[in-house]
């Protein structure tokens, strides 16, 4: 039975792995932390549904992209860490260059 | 790699699901830890209100919690345990209904891996392990007529060294043997033995059970040993591995016991006896009397030859090799081989006679076994299907409902189908004990002979893998169907009451199959009830003998060696001996004897008696037999004398008939002092001294049979039943009869010990499994038909629930409404049993032949058959009735 993704539809579904992947580019790090990240990136324009993030990872995880692990942060607080793995890494590369075509095919419609 | 550990990832979270569940708790926790925690730092929140904003930035908790569940697929195992709960919950509420359901689907499973458990015997169980595909039989072949033959041991020879077209080429001829074993009286026997040639294990590439074979290695020097079939190691030995190095009594003559062969074995031949000895042929003039050292023959003889191609060749090339090497032998031993060539049969499953049994036939037939049964089984998944589709018509309103409530199609599809799989579950297990029950229905249901026949049909890998995915099929079919119609989107239109009622056309297709059901089940009931009555009228009718005291017991000396003047004299000395036992009141020999398994006949010309054949002659069965056959048989002697001791082998030729015969050939006239001719117009003269009444020698001939008894004494044979009428029934006088023939030459076998009773009740054997196969397809046609009924009438009930609803509104009376929807079913059964008894008024014609002395057109058969029906049609059609009449109007209008 496939999986309901009644919260948010496909492209944005898309968009979430893609930034999922690319915060997770520099280091490892926790769900939080991916959230803060990707605030940050954003310079706070990109304010994603933060609940949202887990079952991308779960998914994420499942496709063999990420890989997790209990860690403790610096508080010394149990925390769930992820980490690309390097099929992971590519597949960023690949899930870049996607949104880029797309990106540009929908400038050019719009402009055109 | 990371598409392992991905996998990985997914497998835990489906088998550790508890630890998923409290990884996802503890990650929650944290973050909205975390958040509410900055938002403190940052914007100066108070904790209670930090803490608020967090969860709203956070989403639903829940809804992020199932879409995770959904992801790893936990959903669907806590779902698939609620549809099985929901199911069982189904079954108990309607018992009656999954009681139909595990019986018919059962039965249709079992009985097609029962079909295809002896189709595979015959066709696809291979005869050995070791390359069977390339196992050949070579039989001879006229170049003129195609006639196929055995061929002569030379010839064979010849074959095997000189042809260099076989990798290994073995012979055989099958024999009856006398069997003595020393250290067991209960395990002397006349038993089915093959004469091989003494590379036939290494041909066949079989290893033995226990012990060793003989080998090439042996040939040429005279070996008397003997390998037994795993059977017959198991039913006379007990499967006593000390049997081996012991010896045993073959014909009078002593073998050693050098090895048991694979279990399973029984021979290559697809239908013949199995064998349960093999001897090698340097033996052969000790199991063959009177034959000659070493087995001679050119041109066709009685050998059976098999053997291996070579390595590279195939068939076309094998058999092109033979045929080429057949031309050589041709040219030279052109007084015996000038027309003999050769054909080749594939012998990876064993072989016959080519002209005895042509293997497409055997393909054919099988083929069609298996596609009536599977026909079978597709009309029960019908009627189950008819039957679930019904009980969702029922449902139509929970289902639209669910449907716009969100819940998905292939879940409910999912739903139905799970309840379809568990009400099959018991149906498999039916098919899969009836399965197990195969190999020993088998051992009853052949005829009983003196040495065992039947397919051999085993469980296999073939036939269990076979039976699943038949019972997968039946359960997708009649599962999957109704689980897709019955979710079909049309859950609004549903819902405010523009509710589809059947379609004229699939409705009338349903009632045609079991209109069709019904007259089949018909047919299959007046079979079977005219094969029961017919049982019964041949066990209470005058079968012309007196089977009360008779004890029977076979001997044959012509396979111990005798002579005839030998024999003579050892018959007489044991009739002398057996008849001054006290319990004795008369005794004679007679072959065959009546309900013997066995039958002989000739051919004789009557002056003046016009008959059918080129030669004028007409044939007869006869019965070969000693002086005082009348008295031991308790014959009825109608005129004239029996034979005497005068009537010997120098004396006029005489015989005695049955009134039949009598009647048929000299109508009219006293047959006493007329004579006719044996084998033709030249023959000899057999004068008749003796007519007696009609006697049943055959349970499936009518009792009126053209019989001659001819005296043994100018009819030597060597193979001869003693009867014995004995003054009271102690057990205590077969052993003395025994005794009193074994005194004569404790050597010699004795076979057959029996009663004439119990040989009667053997000789009904075939038509009683006639009768109980009949009876068994009967009455599973009755239930399937029954089920079908049913389930047609009640989904007409759910169909038309609003139609009901309105007359009962209008004023129908309880009663009007069960009779509007009785009528409706008891239609279908009124045409299903018309066509029936229409296609059994045929069909009985063709079974007039079988019919022991019943009529065709039996009237108790044709009135017991219709009656039968009605109970079930009346069965089948007021359950479904009474549950419209229960239904509430204002319910069923509800939705207009």
């Amino acid at each position: 039975m496939p999986p309901r993704h009644a919260q948010e539809p496909d492209a944005l579904r898309g968009s979430i792995d893609l930034l999922v992947l690319k915060a997770l580019a520099l280091e490892p790090i926790h769900g939080w932390g991916i959230g803060l990240r990707i605030q940050e990136l954003s310079q706070g324009r990109l304010d994603v549904n933060q609940g949202s993030l887990y079952p991308a990872l779960q998914r994420l995880e499942h496709r063999g992209w990420v890989e997790s692990n209990w860690q403790s942060t610096e508080n010394n607080r149990r925390a769930r860490y992820y980490s690309l793995t390097k099929a992971g890494r590519k597949a960023l590369g690949e899930e870049v260059e996607k949104w880029k075509r797309f990106a540009a095919t929908v400038t050019l419609v719009i402009e055109s | 790699m990371s598409r392992i550990k991905g996998l990985l990832a997914r497998t835990r979270s489906i088998v550790a699901a508890k630890s998923s569940e409290s990884r996802m708790e503890e990650e929650f926790r944290f973050h909205v830890e975390m958040e509410t925690k900055r938002l403190i730092e940052i914007q100066h929140l108070a904790p209670d209100e930090a803490r608020r904003r967090a969860l709203v930035a956070f989403g639903g908790l829940d809804a992020h919690r199932e879409s995770m569940r959904d992801e790893r697929g936990a959903r669907w195992f806590a779902d698939l345990g609620a549809d099985v709960r929901y199911a069982l919950r189904s079954m108990r509420r309607a018992p009656g209904f999954a009681i139909a359901v595990a019986i018919t689907l059962g039965v249709g499973i079992g009985v097609n891996g029962m079909v295809f458990g002896n189709v595979n015997s015959l066709l696809f169980r291979p005869i050995t392990e070791h390359e069977s595909e390339r196992l050949v039989a070579l039989f001879g072949s006229d170049t003129k007529t195609r006639v196929a033959s055995q061929l002569g041991y030379e010839d064979y020879l010849d074959f095997r060294d000189k042809s260099g077209v076989f990798d290994g080429l073995a012979a055989m001829r099958g024999i009856p043997l006398n069997l003595v074993v020393p250290w067991s009286s209960s395990a002397a026997d006349m038993v089915w033995a093959e004469l091989v040639s003494e590379n036939y294990f290494d041909v066949l590439g079989m290893r033995p059970t226990i012990g060793r074979f003989f080998t090439a290695a042996d040939e040429g020097q005279a070996t008397p040993a003997a390998v037994l079939s795993y059977e017959g190691w198991m039913s006379r030995f007990a499967g006593d591995t000390a049997v081996i190095g012991r010896r045993v009594r073959i014909n009078g003559s002593a073998f050693t016991v050098i090895g048991v062969a694979a279990r399973g074995f029984k021979g290559l031949r697809t239908f013949g006896f199995w064998p349960e000895i093999w001897v090698p042929v340097s033996m052969y003039s000790v199991v063959i009397p009177g034959a000659p050292a070493r087995p001679q023959g050119r041109g066709g003889g009685p050998w059976m030859v098999f053997g291996r191609m070579r390595h590279g060749m195939d068939r076309a090339q094998t058999e092109a090799g033979a045929v080429h090497f057949a031309k050589q032998l041709a040219e030279a031993y052109p007084a015996t081989n000038t027309t003999l060539s050769t054909t080749l049969l594939p012998a990876s499953t064993g072989f016959d006679h080519p002209d005895f049994v042509k293997p497409a036939v055997l393909a054919l037939a099988s083929a069609l076994g298996l596609f009536a049964s599977l026909v079978v089984l597709a009309i029960i998944c019908a009627n189950l299907a008819n039957l679930q589709l019904a009980r969702a018509a029922a449902r139509t309103d929970e289902v639209a409902i669910r449907l716009s409530l969100g819940c998905s199609r292939g879940r409910l599809t999912r739903q139905m189908l799970a309840e379809s799989a568990l009400l099959a579950i018991p149906g498999v297990l039916i098919g899969a004990s009836m399965l197990t029950l195969g190999p020993s229905t088998e051992a009853a249901m052949v005829p009983h002979f003196q040495f065992r026949v039947g397919f051999g049909s085993t469980i296999d890998g073939h036939v269990v893998a076979f039976t699943a995915g038949v019972a997968l099929l039946s359960i997708a079919l009649f599962g999957l169907v109704p689980a897709l119609r019955s979710t079909r989107a049309r859950s609004l239109s549903t819902l405010i009451g523009a509710r589809r009622t059947s379609t004229g056309r699939k409705q009338r297709l349903r009632s045609a199959l079991v209109v069709g059901q019904i007259a089949l089940s018909v047919m299959l009931l007046v079979g079977a009830t005219l094969f029961v009555r017919s049982l019964a009228v041949a066990r209470g009718a005058d079968i012309g003998f007196d089977q009360r005291n008779r004890v029977l017991m076979s001997v044959n000396v012509g396979l111990q060696g005798y002579d005839s003047t030998r024999g003579r004299r050892f018959y007489d000395d044991v009739l002398a001996r057996v008849r001054d036992l006290p319990s004795v009141a008369s005794a004679s020999w007679a072959f065959p004897a009546p309900f013997d398994t066995y039958g002989r006949g000739m051919s004789i010309y009557v002056e003046g008696l016009a008959t059918r054949s080129s030669d004028g002659t007409v044939g007869i069965s006869t019965t070969v037999a000693g002086e005082d056959f009348i008295n031991a048989l308790g014959l009825r002697l109608e005129a004239g004398r029996s034979f005497t001791r005068a009537d010997s082998a120098n004396a006029p030729l005489v015989m005695v008939i049955s009134r039949a015969m009598a009647t048929r050939l000299w109508p009219g006239k006293s047959p006493l002092g007329l004579r006719v001719r044996r084998d033709g117009a030249n023959g000899p003269e057999i004068t008749v001294v003796g007519v007696v009444a009609d006697a049943s020698f055959d349970p499936l001939a009518p009792p009126h049979q053209v019989r001659g008894y001819l005296p043994l004494r100018q009819n030597y044979r060597d193979w001869q039943t003693l009867i014995v009428h004995t003054r009271d029934g102690t057990p205590g006088a077969v052993s003395a009869i025994k005794a009193a023939l074994s005194s004569v030459d404790p050597a010699l076998p004795v076979f057959g010990v029996t009663t004439l009773e119990q040989s009667v009740d053997n000789g009904l054997n075939t038509p009683r499994i006639a009768a109980t196969i009949a009876g068994f397809f009967g009455a599973l046609a009755l239930l399937i038909s029954t089920v079908g009924l049913y389930a047609v009438v009640a989904s007409g009930v759910a169909e038309r629930t609003r139609e009901i609803g309105v007359r009962v509104a209008l004023g129908s009376t309880p009663s009007d409404v069960m009779r509007f929807v009785m009528r409706g079913g008891a239609r279908l059964g009124l045409a299903g049993l018309l066509v029936g008894l229409v296609g059994a008024a045929g069909m009985t014609r063709l079974m007039g032949a079988v019919l022991f002395g019943l009529s065709p057109a039996d009237p108790m058969t044709f009135g017991i058959v219709p009656t039968a029906l009605a109970l079930v049609v009346l069965v089948a059609t007021y359950i479904p009735a009474r549950r419209a009449v229960r239904l509430d109007p204002v319910a069923a209008l509800r939705n207009e």
